[in-house]
């Protein structure tokens, strides 16, 4: 579904990929792990245009995607849930779910038909229907990473890009994030996963890349790396 | 670099002492000392827009109040031109402090509209005060007279000429100083400034006052070169001018302002020649095709990107040869050059040129910085022998803080035990960030107060808070991000320089010693942190993980005996926890007293000796670690049932 092909990015003068190759097939989980300042964050980016590739290919579904900007590769179906979760602090949390479905209100369809959508995202996130009207800058930590996770969802997208979900949410979200992405699993999504807590999201995925200084050291069914005893050492705290 | 340095200047100071005497038209040298009067005020106008990143439109009314303030006292008194200039400075710099008035409360367009009317009042005030400054008609003065000599143009060219230099030379050491990383770091992130000690209030003012006292001296020596000064001079379009000079020329260079100054000065001129806009138009075209061209071999640009600055060039050198009169057109074609520049060079002339020749350059290695290693002296607290007292250090009683109907605290105690590790957990939304914010003064509780070493810290101001002990980190990193690591931390030991301004005009041997003192403190600290190879790293380059290891030293920086460290673990691997709980235990055995805020169960109970529980503003428990870990409370609002092991 999402292929990369020997990609380099990196920002101005510093190059942080040095030609990576990742594949994302069609209803998995693939993971991305490796430690503070790898490029796992850096290679989000690049795939969802926020930077340009210096060099690579990006292709979505068969088609070609490297170097457009980011709004062109969202209309083409790839959702990017950043880190840190930016979400739109000053609008409620309805218009950010609502907004993360820009691009499907068209002139064949002025509404959208986002509605059932909407619905099933809300039902993925009940924390998030009991505050539909709230300003979502007032949200929790927790709950801002839930409504930056919904607006990628209504994206309706062939690929989600999630960038370090648990990243500052308390032990029992962390727990809740793991079930919905679980859950999204079951229902056939593609996702693209970068996450610290490296066994959690090993026991998630299907399948494991591992970023050392911009390179892919290792890769593998996600079963296999978890048992990998230099995956372990350095990355699942022994 | 060094030599490379000082033949630039020796080239740069022999250029303006040699300019009068190799162009002896007078045009020209009353041109060249408009463009090092205009560079006076934009070194100025450099620290508000660039450094402290604030926008003025005032600085043509603060040039005014120095014009006039000089044309005045000349015209009403007599007063002589060494007693008149240091009065403009004065009288603007007064008026410099009040345009920072508003600037302390709003940023941005406000700020702008602001000033903007501040300036406007300035000129009508010189217009309507027709009893002191004689209104429309102006004011005309004499050149000064030095020992009963009268200097004529090219003498008095030679003393702008000098003032312009130790204008150069005097604003380039406050903003390598301590005072210059001060207004940066107000810039960056005002909240972390407060929070490192420096006042963010005190510095935006003495930015303003600086700023304005430079402006008054443009304005003085403006009034002496002109011999005629009237209040249209002094509008809206002449501020718009010194911003778009500081923005072509280059914001944060001293260069850049020169640049600017020259540009401004010199353009609307050159294009009154038909001629000589020409040429200028079409070794833009070429430059701009070759520019291009290079990109385009190099694959570093699209033609799609290329295409509009090329076309525009060209179309432009092909519209000049076709104009028969320049006169009409002067104007817009000096504001499509400035779009141009604005849109295309943001980094400003000096900018553009510093990152074109850094292409050829190779980068520089940092291996040389690791290996003064060995004699680097190691970080340590003065609180190491504190006498640890029997009470506690930070007490919270009763702390109610309350937003519109919201209780973010509802009533809480703490009491934190002098050199212990105290852990702070809760859901998200608990209140654990606002009870950070309280303790800082960052918000001012609504009930409730604040002990610290026996004394009350509520309602005091963040930065003297933070001078009395207490540091701390952010959860979302608040680093000052167009500075260096090692800038960031120097920042923090600000409290160290008890220099004043004129031991930094001056570089006296105080300033130069307590400066070597924090840069090896500065050093040692990043040492400690393990950050030393990445020191001259811009922060916000810094991975996420990296950024908030530079957190923790910018907050040791302050020497704090109680340091808040608010999720230090969020962005790190598992793997790099085993060393932050170390780093952290390292802190405390130096005496310095930790708050832990942090969701890795592993972290906080492996390191806490006590843990408080929040929930919904309330604390609902609190005791030894694994006390706390086997509360049922605990477990149901904040653990969940599985309580996996991270």
């Amino acid at each position: 579904m999402l292929t990369i092909e020997n990609l380099q990015a990196g920002y101005g003068k510093v190059q942080v990929l040095h030609g990576i190759s990742i594949q994302v097939p069609q209803g998995k989980i693939v993971t991305l792990i490796g430690s503070n300042g790898a490029g796992k964050t850096t290679t989000m980016r690049a795939v969802s245009g926020m930077i340009k590739p210096t060099a690579g290919k990006i292709t979505l579904a068969g088609v070609d995607i490297t170097g457009l900007d980011s709004h062109q590769i969202a209309k083409r179906g790839l959702a990017h849930s950043p880190e840190g979760r930016r979400v739109f602090p000053t609008l409620s949390v309805l218009d950010n779910i609502r907004l993360g479905a820009f691009v499907r209100y068209t002139k064949a369809r002025p509404q959208g038909d986002i509605e059932s959508d909407l619905q099933k995202a809300l039902e993925l996130f009940p924390r998030l229907k009991e505050r539909t009207h709230q300003i979502a800058g007032t949200l929790s930590g927790g709950e801002q990473q839930m409504l930056a996770m919904a607006r990628a969802i209504m994206l309706n997208p062939e690929v989600i890009l999630l960038d370090e979900p648990s990243m500052g949410l308390a032990p029992i979200l962390v727990e809740e994030v793991f079930n919905i992405i679980s859950r999204l699993k079951g229902e056939g999504v593609t996702m693209l996963l970068v996450e610290q807590f490296a066994a959690a999201a090993l026991k998630v995925a299907d399948y494991g890349y591992v970023l050392e200084n911009g390179r892919i050291s290792v890769h593998g069914p996600a079963d296999q790396l978890k048992d990998d005893p230099a995956v372990k050492a350095a990355y699942l705290g022994g | 670099m060094k030599i490379k340095s000082y033949f630039l200047i020796v080239l740069g100071l022999a250029a303006l002492g040699l300019f009068p005497v190799l162009v002896p038209n007078p045009y020209y040298v009353h041109l060249v000392e408009t463009i090092l009067i205009y560079a006076i005020l934009l070194f100025g106008l450099d620290i508000v827009v660039g450094y402290t990143g604030q926008v003025s439109l005032g600085h043509a009314g603060l040039f005014g109040v120095g014009s006039y303030t000089a044309g005045v006292l000349f015209f009403k008194l007599g007063l002589p031109f060494l007693l008149a200039v240091p009065a403009a400075i004065g009288v603007t710099a007064v008026f410099g402090a009040v345009l920072a008035l508003p600037a302390l409360r709003v940023t941005g367009p406000y700020l702008a509209m602001v000033t903007l009317a501040f300036g406007t009042i300035i000129q009508i005030l010189i217009n309507e005060m027709t009893f002191l400054t004689e209104g429309p008609i102006g004011i005309k003065v004499a050149k000064p007279i030095f020992f009963g000599h009268k200097l004529n143009e090219v003498e008095y060219f030679y003393v702008v000429a000098v003032l312009m230099v130790l204008a150069l030379v005097v604003v380039h050491r406050i903003l390598k100083s301590h005072l210059g990383r001060a207004f940066e770091a107000l810039r960056d992130s005002p909240v972390a400034c407060d929070c490192m000690g420096v006042s963010v209030y005190r510095y935006k003012v003495y930015a303003f006052v600086i700023s304005a006292g430079l402006a008054g001296l443009a304005g003085a020596l403006y009034t002496y070169s002109e011999e005629y000064i009237s209040p249209n001079t002094y509008n809206f379009e002449l501020t718009i001018l010194f911003l778009l000079a500081v923005i072509m020329g280059g914001r944060k260079t001293r260069s850049g302002a020169l640049i600017g100054a020259a540009i401004v000065v010199m353009l609307p001129s050159l294009l009154s020649d038909i001629n000589l806009f020409r040429v200028i138009a079409t070794a833009l075209a070429v430059g701009v095709a070759a520019m291009a061209a290079y990109n385009l071999m190099r694959k570093t640009r699209t033609v799609r990107e290329l295409a509009v600055p090329v076309l525009a060039t060209v179309a432009m050198s092909v519209f000049s040869f076709q104009l028969e009169n320049i006169t009409d057109w002067r104007l817009t074609i000096f504001g499509l050059m400035i779009l141009f520049v604005v849109y295309y060079l943001q980094d400003g002339v000096v900018g553009f040129a510093r990152d074109f020749l850094a292409r050829f350059v190779r980068p520089k290695t940092h291996a040389s910085v690791g290996s003064s290693n060995a004699n680097l002296r190691r970080w340590t607290s003065t609180h190491t022998n504190a006498s640890a007292g029997t009470g506690p250090l930070l007490e919270a009683q009763q702390v109610l803080m309350q937003f519109g109907g919201l209780k973010a605290l509802n009533r809480v105690d703490l009491r934190v035990m002098p050199g212990t590790v105290h852990g702070l957990i809760g859901p998200n939304g608990s209140g654990k960030s606002t009870m950070m914010n309280v303790l800082t003064g960052i918000y001012q509780p609504t009930a409730g107060q604040v002990l610290f070493n026996g004394h009350s810290v509520t309602g005091q101001t963040p930065a003297s808070i933070a001078l009395s002990g207490i540091a701390r980190t952010f959860q979302n990193v608040q680093l000052f991000g167009e500075m260096t690591a090692t800038d960031n931390v120097l920042v923090s030991l600000h409290h160290i320089y008890k220099s004043n301004i004129v031991d930094v005009m001056l570089g006296t041997t105080r300033y130069r010693r307590e400066d070597a003192a924090a840069r090896e403190q500065a050093a040692s600290l990043l040492d400690f942190v393990g950050l030393t190879a990445m020191s001259q790293e811009q922060a916000r380059n810094l991975p996420y993980g990296k950024q908030r290891m530079l957190e923790i030293a910018r907050a040791l920086g302050l020497d704090p005996r109680l340091l808040l460290l608010d999720e230090p673990a969020a962005g790190l691997s598992p793997a790099d926890l085993p060393e932050l709980m170390s780093m952290v235990q390292k802190v405390r055995d130096h005496g310095i007293t930790i708050i832990l805020i942090e969701h890795h169960m592993d972290v906080v109970m492996g390191i806490s000796d006590t843990v408080s529980v929040l929930d919904f503003g309330q604390k609902i428990a609190e005791g030894k670690p694994a006390d706390v870990q086997s509360n049922p409370a605990v477990i149901e609002a904040y653990l969940g049932s599985g309580a996996q092991a991270h």
